[in-house]
């Protein structure tokens, strides 16, 4: 078996008339849900997907627009004059994952909307220039974007000539041109960081040579800034290229689009809570910076959910009751949330339904269905109402903007409701004068899923009224403004009287007043019944998924940790009785019962940067060394193989320095 | 056929301030005359070199190839091309088909001299011009003295070599003649391009203005000739003395040289005031810098650019610390036992000074390991941070956009632990990166970062 690098693995027929052995499968009826769950799963996914897809093509569009009416605005046809390359720098920002899907859209977009052919490079497969002519003339020609197996050229050019032109001659694409109806060809150079300077600044002035014969256009995808790729090309270069610059939406920018479309709507049927929120909002700011991460996580989410929680069954939308066993029911009975809506109702004194609510699953069943519904429904009002605070905010305080994903995570730990952020802006809307709100109108009209109560027409209708009747320019005034009080002072017999004036107001700010109070009122009372705790809504474990360790292992392993302990302390992972002992202690840690290379690596911890081997065999000899030479026999090999073993690893390596010494490569804890 | 003088004359009129050379090279290439076997057409770039060979060749009507060296990737490249060239000249002008059979390949040197010697026996007088032979990418070593004795086995065959600077013994061979192009002169700069004056208005006003189009263009040249002038003493003379660089910056000034006038505060005649008025645009160094995206454009959309995560600029703060400061002194940077004063207790010795004279960050950064980088970051942040795979995420992705590099022997493992690395940015990057997550990199930077 061992001369075989592959084997094909036939198992035993199964003897007649004896039932195969099989792993005897314990009936817990859970099985059953998953299909359900399964389904359930994918109704939700290709929802959520389908927002996030719309959110991600809204965040580029514009950028995508640009690029597309900047390639089809270049004069087609080759010139005699040789102009300098249109070239467009494309800024794509740091996250190196989004590259790729990014420039697959202006692909797309280009070969939708132009006379053009795209062929996008990048520096894995363009190692020298050789390469690079070879790989942009087979896409070119190929039409394809990715066809690796095409190894084998059209025989273009050797009719004309008698001999097979070289295959990076781009006399080849010159030949494919004049037969194309393609106007001019796009060259999409995706990261240009990974290119070498000396094969880009090559390519350009090859490029620039040809241009006189073949229209190029060039994209360069540029992670970092513009200045810093061209600090990388030489004078003549650049000289050879001119275009514009295009910036890519920062990534925190569409991740809060991403975001909000995830959560926000009536047709989401599952949310995620305000700690994993955080978890993945600090996860981005801090690490990735990328949207393709924000989606991941996102996606494992509701994997965990629908697959991990039995009670997301419940989230199928096309569940009939039979196909539920009761095990579902007494688990649902068991949730906290179920308890405290029963005590709720033991304090109502309706007993009867408490009754039939344990003792029923059909009746729980249709308690289920309907709660869901409304859980749901108060949800979408809560995201409804925090994009309502967030727009009175942003419209009151210029200066600082809060993100709805911020809001969204205080509301989700319901800390968002009577918060003095809330209050402070409820209280600005009353002080707004006439134009702050007519604009904090017209975008609450705007709004979507706004489940406002209030009829925001008829308000923008008696505004207009309003000021259609105003006479002066200025905009009106609120009586609740401070800045129409004035502070009078006067002097009664000795005494100062500080009295409080309001400046006199028109009978239109009047009229304003009492239109913006009438707001005020019925908008805090909106705020105090779409602004609750999440958390304490009936059947909260199925609408909400809030458990952060299983991204944490996922996402943010930790490989260097893991062996770092395994190897100072292999108690944690043998959890053997010999060891027991010694970790009782708590003290020194070092026994003979250990293996042999967590031995030595708890000696090598102990060492500064240069180890000499002598002092460690001696170590280790004292450690785990009998008396006799047979033994040393096997101590010196056991010692030698876990040399190996570091040195294998990278934790030593030999130093020229001292002859007897390894130097020591990796320190603990970093 | 055009007598010697009319040719001259006309090829003048079209490359002027080049007489001289245009003169040589007709007597050289006459269709008369028996031509030299090998010439050698040197100058800087922008000299006119290319052009005038081709335009002497073309207007005595003797059958040529151009190969441009710039357009070949390798020495067999060009061997090729310069085959397929011939091959391709020869057909055009003897108007019977070519069996090409013979010549499909063309591996090397002795092969070219030998299709070579088939294809022209017997024909008339050719010239092969090798533009920019020298500057051929991966050209065999005995490239250029071979091609210089093709004329010996190949009757009536010349070869011209356009180059930028002779080697005296480059050709291994003697008797060669050489015609040089020198850079044009100041006044011979202002000629040239004074022959295309660009307009000064755009779009011609109303036509009752009695302004008419030569007297538009009486004024364009005018104002152009004398601007010209003071773009050369100002700025060209120092800074873009090639014909090329000079016209860009000319064209690049124009536009703001000449706005005065378009919005009538001067009229045309007025140009020492104008001159005086916009002598700002004489005295910065904007014209000189090439950019790709012009300027007001990239003021606009600077604002909008992107930021690193949080933990990738601490990243680079540690590395950049870790290439500029020397190992041995990392204790005292670093180690969180170690107080404000021992920190500033270096300054005082100042025995570094005597052995180091240059500032350590004008300095080559140093390769640092990974680990030392790793220890850094720790320092220097100010919470803990968990041992998550996030950190080496970021410093692979910060070394496929070139922030970091490796350095010295390169495996195919991005984190191998004895592999070195490199920073690839300045102080003033770096600096601003630190200031924006509050953290002053002069504090623990060697010397002070000053």
């Amino acid at each position: 078996m061992e001369d075989k690098k592959c084997y094909l693995y036939a198992p035993p027929r199964p003897q007649p008339g004896r039932a195969p052995k099989r792993r005897r499968l314990v009936n817990t009826g859970q099985p059953t849900t998953w299909e359900l769950r399964e389904h359930a799963f994918h109704e939700a996914w290709a929802q959520q997907e389908h927002q996030i897809q719309g959110a991600i093509d809204d965040a580029d569009r514009s950028t995508l627009e640009k690029i597309a009416a900047f390639v089809s605005g270049v004069v087609p046809g080759p010139r005699r004059d040789r102009p300098p390359i249109p070239t467009g720098l494309v800024i794509t920002g740091p996250s190196i994952a989004s590259h790729g899907p990014f420039f697959r859209r202006v692909s797309d977009k280009i070969i939708a909307d132009t006379k053009s052919i795209f062929v996008p490079l990048n520096s894995a497969e363009c190692p020298n220039l050789k390469t690079l002519l070879k790989t942009l003339i087979r896409k070119a020609t190929s039409g394809l974007p990715i066809d690796e197996d095409d190894d084998e050229l059209p025989p273009s050019g050797a009719h004309k000539t008698g001999s097979k032109p070289l295959d990076y001659d781009l006399c080849l694409l010159l030949d494919w041109y004049s037969k194309t109806p393609v106007d001019k060809i796009t060259i999409a150079i995706q990261d240009s960081e990974g290119f070498d300077d000396s094969i880009i600044v090559e390519t350009i002035e090859l490029l620039s040579s040809w241009s006189d014969r073949l229209p190029f256009v060039l994209l360069f995808g540029i992670a970092t800034s513009a200045d810093r790729f061209q600090d990388r090309l030489t004078g003549s270069a650049i000289l050879s290229l001119e275009g514009e610059q295009f910036v890519v939406e920062q990534a925190e920018e569409s991740l809060e689009k991403i975001f909000r479309a995830t959560v926000e709507g009536p047709h989401v049927s599952l949310r995620v809570g305000p700690n994993l929120c955080r978890l993945l909002l600090d996860r981005h700011s801090d690490h990735s910076q990328s949207t393709q991460d924000f989606y991941d996580s996102l996606k494992y989410a509701y994997l965990c959910h629908f697959y991990a929680n039995p009670m997301s069954v419940f989230l199928n939308r096309s569940l009939e009751f039979d196909q539920i066993n009761h095990s579902a029911f007494e688990a649902l009975r068991t949730l906290p949330s179920f308890r405290n809506y029963v005590e709720a109702l033991l304090e109502d004194g309706s007993t009867d339904e408490i009754h039939s609510l344990l003792d029923s699953d059909q009746f729980l069943f249709a308690n289920i269905k309907q709660h869901l519904e409304l859980g749901q429904t108060a949800l979408s009002r809560l995201t409804s109402a925090i994009a309502v605070v967030v727009i009175l905010r942003n419209a009151m305080w210029k200066t600082q903007q809060v993100r709805y994903s911020s809001l969204y995570i205080r509301s989700a730990s319901g800390d968002l409701y009577g918060s003095p952020l809330t209050r402070e802006t409820i209280l600005m809307v009353r002080k707004a004068s006439s134009d702050t709100f007519s604009h904090v109108l017209a975008t609450l009209a705007s709004l979507r899923h706004s489940g406002l109560p209030m009829d925001i027409k008829e308000y923008q209708q008696a505004l207009a009224d309003l000021t259609e009747h105003s006479t002066t320019s200025a905009p009106l005034k609120s009586h609740y403004d401070v800045q129409s009080n004035t502070l009078r002072t006067t002097l009664v017999a000795q005494k100062v009287d500080l009295s409080k004036h309001k400046s006199t107001l028109s009978k239109q700010d009047a009229a304003y007043s009492d239109l913006i109070g009438r707001f005020h009122d019925e908008l805090e009372a909106y705020l105090t019944e779409a602004l609750i705790d999440p958390h304490s809504l009936y059947l909260s474990e199925i609408l909400l998924y809030d458990l952060k360790s299983p991204h944490n292992e996922v996402f943010a392993p930790k490989p260097r940790f893991a062996m770092e302990r395994a190897l100072s302390s292999p108690h944690d992972y043998l959890n053997c009785s010999c060891c027991a002992e010694s970790k009782a202690e708590g003290e020194h840690q070092l026994s003979a019962s250990q293996p042999p290379s967590t031995i030595l690596y708890q000696l090598y911890l102990e060492s500064g940067a240069m180890l000499n081997v002598n002092d460690l065999w001696l170590a280790f000899n004292a450690i785990t060394g009998g008396e006799d030479n047979q033994s040393e026999d096997v101590t010196t090999s056991l010692f030698q193989r876990s040399l190996a073993e570091f040195k294998y690893f990278g934790l030593v390596k030999p130093s020229r320095k001292k002859v007897d010494h390894v130097s020591k490569m990796m320190w603990k804890g970093l | 056929m055009l007598p010697d003088e009319l040719v001259l004359t006309t090829l003048n009129s079209q490359f002027p301030c080049r007489e001289l050379q245009i003169r040589q090279l007709l007597s050289l290439f006459s269709p008369f005359l028996p031509s030299p076997p090998t010439l050698v057409v040197h100058g800087l770039d922008a000299t006119g070199k290319s052009s005038i060979v081709k335009a002497v060749l073309e207007e005595n009507s003797i059958s040529h190839a151009i190969v441009n060296s710039r357009e070949c990737i390798t020495g067999r490249h060009l061997l090729e091309r310069t085959l397929v060239a011939c091959l391709d000249v020869v057909e055009a002008s003897s108007e019977e088909k070519l069996d090409r059979k013979p010549y499909a390949r063309c591996e090397n040197i002795s092969a070219l001299s030998t299709h070579l010697q088939r294809l022209f026996e017997g024909r008339e007088k050719f010239t092969l011009v090798f533009d920019g032979i020298d500057k051929q990418r991966e050209a065999p070593p005995t490239l250029l003295t071979a091609l210089a004795r093709f004329g010996e086995s190949i009757p009536n065959f010349s070869i011209v070599m356009i180059i930028t600077v002779p080697h005296p013994s480059a050709l291994h061979q003697t008797g060669i003649p050489h015609v040089h192009f020198p850079p044009y002169t100041r006044d011979e700069s202002i000629t040239i391009l004074s022959r295309n004056p660009p307009p000064i208005f755009l779009e011609l006003s109303d036509p009752e203005l009695e302004y008419t189009d030569d007297l538009a263009a009486e004024d364009n040249a005018w104002v152009w000739g004398r601007f010209l002038a003071a773009v050369w003493d100002s700025l060209a003379k120092g800074a873009a003395r090639d014909l090329v660089s000079y016209r860009v910056v000319c064209t690049k000034l124009w536009r703001p040289f000449v706005a005065p006038i378009v919005d009538g505060t001067f009229g045309t005649r007025d140009f020492s005031r104008l001159m005086v008025h916009r002598r700002t645009i004489f005295q910065g160094e904007d014209a000189l810098l090439s950019r790709i995206v012009p300027k007001s454009t990239t003021v606009a959309s600077a604002a909008s650019t992107h930021d690193l995560p949080c933990y990738s600029k601490y990243l680079l703060c540690a590395a950049y610390l870790a290439s500029f400061n020397p190992a041995r002194q990392d204790n005292v940077y670093f180690m969180k036992a170690s107080d404000k004063k021992r920190r500033r207790r270096k300054n005082n010795t100042g025995w570094t000074a005597k052995n180091r004279k240059i500032s350590r960050h004008l300095l080559m950064p140093s390769p640092f390991s990974l680990d030392r980088l790793l220890g850094i970051l720790r320092a220097i942040l100010p919470h803990d941070l968990a041992q998550t795979a996030d950190i080496y995420t970021q410093i692979a992705t910060l070394s496929s956009i070139r922030l970091l590099v490796r350095t010295g022997a390169v495996g195919a493992d991005v984190l191998d632990p004895g592999c070195k690395w490199r920073v690839n940015y300045g102080f003033e990057y770096v600096s601003k990166l630190g200031r924006s997550v509050d953290f002053e990199i002069g504090e623990y930077l060697a010397g002070g970062g000053e």
